[in-house]
């Protein structure tokens, strides 16, 4: 099978988790104003509960369910307990609140489960190649990107065909008039960090059989959505979504031409964007 | 009055996306004159001193200041050929004490020296004299160190206007000076403003008309982005399409 | 005497710590990461500046270093101008592209360059020994006319050294603090916008506090990669740059000395603490969430609300008058 096709459709899937992984971080920017440093923390509980749950037995599919909604809890509790009383501060607390938070989570990760990352079994369902004449590809990963594509298609859903979503995206527009038109503020802010969270531990936990879960991979993953968000726009979902498929085509694109060239490439990729384009290539202006 | 004529700006337009805000504007304000500008909100007050002061850029026109084409010169190069102004809605250094905030925008026409990362702002290097002499036409001496933050609201509108003066401009823009104070302090800074025409030229955004009235030498009048009227005050006053723009009933007060 | 309380605290600090502490290591350390700190506190205390970059000017001020001590053997305090110059040069590069940005794509802008200057490093193997390194580097002693005035090779006669360098920077950075340029700076955080509009450029002045800033983490870089031998690529890491920040911000922003309290805490904490409890960096990342949440002006501030309790009115005064520039405040 030609290589770049086995690299571009890697790269999709790829790109589809990167979504996942930036789209939360992308909307708490939008409608709260600030960027979560501890958003890497999200995937990386999400990936250990997920490594957890198996150990105890439970099915796959069942920590597909309940590790977003225990995150998401998490997440919940942040804003509401920590977040919600320094957003009148300056912008910098709450960056280092968050590095903070992230800091924690990282060491008692390594206190629970040890700091040498283990391996996550890929679900009997899911094991094994699909073979379609000379297509040879993983059926899961196959799966990642359907699945992953399913829930854009939800959470599109969700932003552009509810009341909740239509309360977010004017909350992105100006929080003063959404509270001024009775909606109580403080609780969708709650609700939209919980979702990020949640979306960040989803994409840890479908990255877990591929990647196994491992102590830092929270750093690495908070590096790589920085670069999403900047890149297709920070407040905006088909950002997240341009964003990470572009990002995740090329890193995967140039692991057969330049693997160390990858990384920096995102990296300047991310510095031009910010600098001439600064809200990215689906962005709303300022 | 026909003093020389020191600003000039010539078909100011400024659009935000599709919406334009200023619509071609002319402006010409002479010099130790002063040069009123009113109208309904909305119609682009603050905007014009936004482009005339050089806070933002013009989206078209020509503005000349002194001989100078100023047109695209940053805010802070404007306060260098001689253009200060206070702010609608106060913005101070409010963790800095009153007197550094003054001594900061003393500074400010001779920025270099901001940039002497060895010497202490003391003695010679602390603009002193001019801090008095503002702190005292402001009255307020006796809170030279308190914080900016800690003043009453109309004691923060006087030191708006004292950031000004501190750089001893030569066209100061005021921009609603007396929003939010109470009777007594506007009085004091009704004759304060007048008193400012000996030695600066002033160019004033006022809802108070009997301020208006009273001390503008010319009166500007803007509708929706637009020149709407221009004159002195006793004819703005009497003119009809003025008292349809407000809808007849704001022009009261002041003796013109 | 008010004017040099914060001189005497720092010379108070360099003096205690041979006679309460074992390792002329950690007390080198402290003192180089004080510095680090206080080049941090500049932009982020002073100016308003979030720089996740910290780490870019501390490598290359080790990797500097190593290369001039080694590669190309110069005389050491050459080596160290040279870092310094190096780091100022970053900083130059750096702040130049990061400040045309404000707010959060600022810190974005500067975390990219961080990432860039990384990957950077670890693949100009050449220059910098990739994933290894430079290694082996020297630690010459200090000679005039072939006699040798000051050997460097014990942990406390390095000591001595870093010392020496730590409170003539400290003087420095004092002046620059309490200068017009630092005044201006404190204009800068407190209401840019209104700074520009009473005259000053805000991209120079926020240059300049770049440029000084670079000058001395690329110091401490230098001084670092001294100690240890080596120039690592951690030193270019994210996790440089963020422990730069945590000493900043745990000491108290806004005030130079407090980044030296910063330090302190940070490695004997972590001196102390290691070897009872590896995960003891889960306590530093609590402390942080506090005092982002709650004690915002660091140990500095609650040494300040504690003196001032204990001191009663009179206290408040004396205590409010150690802040230097801050005539008025409360403690």
């Amino acid at each position: 099978m030609n290589i770049y096709l086995l690299q571009i459709i890697n790269g999709v899937g790829i790109g589809m988790l990167y979504f996942l992984l930036a789209v939360g971080l992308s909307i708490v920017f939008g409608l709260l104003r600030f960027v979560n440093f501890a958003h890497g923390a999200f995937y990386l509980l999400g990936a250990y509960f997920c490594y957890q749950m198996t150990r105890w037995g439970l099915s796959f599919w069942l920590t597909l369910l309940v590790v977003p909604l225990a995150v998401g809890a998490v997440g919940w509790l942040t804003e509401k307990l920590m977040l919600r009383h320094i957003y009148a501060t300056a912008h910098e607390f709450h960056i280092l609140v968050t590095v903070g938070l992230a800091l924690a989570v990282q060491e008692l990760v390594i206190l629970q489960w040890g700091p040498l990352g283990d391996n996550v079994a890929v679900p009997d369902l899911l094991q094994g190649v699909v073979m379609w004449g000379s297509f040879v590809y993983p059926k899961y990963r196959l799966f990642v990107i359907g699945f992953t594509a399913v829930l854009a298609v939800l959470l599109w859903y969700v932003l552009e065909g509810t009341r909740l979503g239509s309360a977010v995206r004017a909350g992105s527009e100006s929080t003063e008039m959404v509270s001024l038109l009775g909606i109580n503020v403080f609780r969708i802010f709650s609700l939209v960090f919980a979702l990020g969270a949640a979306t960040a531990a989803l994409a840890g936990v479908l990255a877990a059989p591929i990647r196994g879960a491992e102590p830092f991979m929270g750093i690495e993953a908070l590096g790589v959505a920085f670069v999403v968000v900047v890149v297709g726009g920070m407040g905006s979902f088909s950002g997240a979504l341009l964003g990470g498929l572009l990002i995740g085509v090329v890193q995967s694109v140039m692991s057969t031409l330049w693997p160390e060239g990858a990384r920096l490439m995102i990296y300047i990729a991310m510095a031009a964007v910010l600098l001439l384009r600064p809200h990215g290539l689906l962005g709303r202006k300022e | 009055m026909n003093t020389p004529i020191l600003l000039e700006a010539i078909g100011i337009k400024k659009y935000y996306g599709k919406f334009a805000a200023l619509g071609g504007v002319d402006l010409t304000v002479r010099a130790n004159t002063v040069h009123s500008v009113i109208g309904p909100n909305g119609a682009g007050k603050t905007t014009l001193f936004h482009m005339l002061t050089g806070t933002t850029p013009v989206s078209a026109g020509q503005i000349m200041f002194d001989g100078h084409d100023v047109t695209h010169e940053p805010d802070y190069r404007r306060v260098q050929r001689g253009i200060a102004r206070s702010f609608q809605v106060t913005s101070l250094f409010l963790s800095l004490s009153v007197r550094e905030n003054l001594r900061l925008a003393a500074q400010g026409i001779a920025p270099t020296k901001a940039m002497n990362c060895w010497h202490e702002p003391e003695g010679p290097r602390s603009c002193a004299e001019t801090v008095a002499s503002v702190l005292t036409k402001l009255g307020l001496e006796s809170f030279a160190t308190v914080p900016a933050g800690n003043l009453s609201h109309g004691q923060q509108r006087r030191l708006e206007v004292g950031m000004a003066l501190a750089a001893r401009p030569k066209a100061i823009f005021l921009d609603e000076p007396t929003s939010g104070m109470g009777i007594d302090d506007l009085d004091d800074m009704k004759s304060f403003i007048k008193s400012l025409r000996d030695e600066h030229t002033v160019v004033l955004i006022e809802h108070n008309m009997s301020i208006v009235m009273d001390i503008s030498d010319i009166v500007t009048v803007m509708q929706q982005g637009r020149v709407l009227a221009e004159g002195l005050p006793h004819e703005i006053r009497g003119d009809d399409r003025v008292r349809a723009a407000y809808l007849g009933n704001m022009i009261t007060g002041g003796k013109a | 005497m008010k004017k040099n309380t914060h001189l005497f605290m720092a010379l108070a600090v360099v003096l205690i710590m041979p006679l309460l502490m074992h390792s002329g290591s950690l007390a080198s350390e402290v003192l180089i990461f004080g510095l680090a700190a206080m080049g941090c506190n500049l932009l982020l205390g002073f100016t308003g500046l979030l720089s996740f970059g910290q780490g870019i000017f501390f490598g290359l001020g080790s990797y500097t270093l190593a290369l001039t001590l080694t590669r190309w053997p110069l005389p050491m305090p050459l080596a160290l101008a040279l870092a310094v110059v190096m780091g100022a040069l970053g900083a130059v590069i750096v702040g130049w592209v990061a400040i045309r940005q404000k707010g959060t794509y600022f810190v974005m802008l500067t975390l990219a360059f961080a990432q860039m200057f990384y990957f950077i490093a670890y693949t100009a193997t050449g220059l910098t020994g990739g994933d290894n390194g430079l290694l082996d580097i020297p630690r010459p002693s200090i000679t005039a006319f072939g006699q040798t005035l000051w050997p460097l090779t014990s942990p406390w006669q390095f000591y001595g050294f870093v010392a020496t360098i730590f409170m003539a920077a400290f003087w420095l950075l004092l002046r620059v603090s309490r200068s017009t340029f630092g005044r201006t700076l404190l204009a800068v955080r407190d209401n840019e916008v209104r700074a520009g509009a009473i005259g000053y450029n805000l991209k120079l002045l926020k240059l300049q506090a770049f440029v000084i800033s670079g000058a001395v983490t690329g110091l401490a870089g230098a001084l670092h990669a001294m100690m240890i031998g080596i120039a690592p690529l951690a030193n270019a890491d994210y996790q440089t740059s963020e422990m730069i920040l945590v000493m900043t911000v745990i000491g108290g922003t806004g005030n130079l000395f407090a980044s030296v309290l910063g330090s302190a805490f940070y490695l004997l904490l972590a001196d102390w603490l290691s070897a009872l409890w590896p995960r003891w960096l889960l306590l530093l990342g609590l402390v942080l969430m506090a005092v982002s949440l709650w004690i915002q002006r660091g140990l500095w501030g609650l040494g300040q609300t504690i003196g001032a309790r204990i001191l009663g009115k009179r206290g408040q005064a004396i205590v409010a008058a150690t802040v230097p520039g801050r005539e008025g405040e409360q403690a």
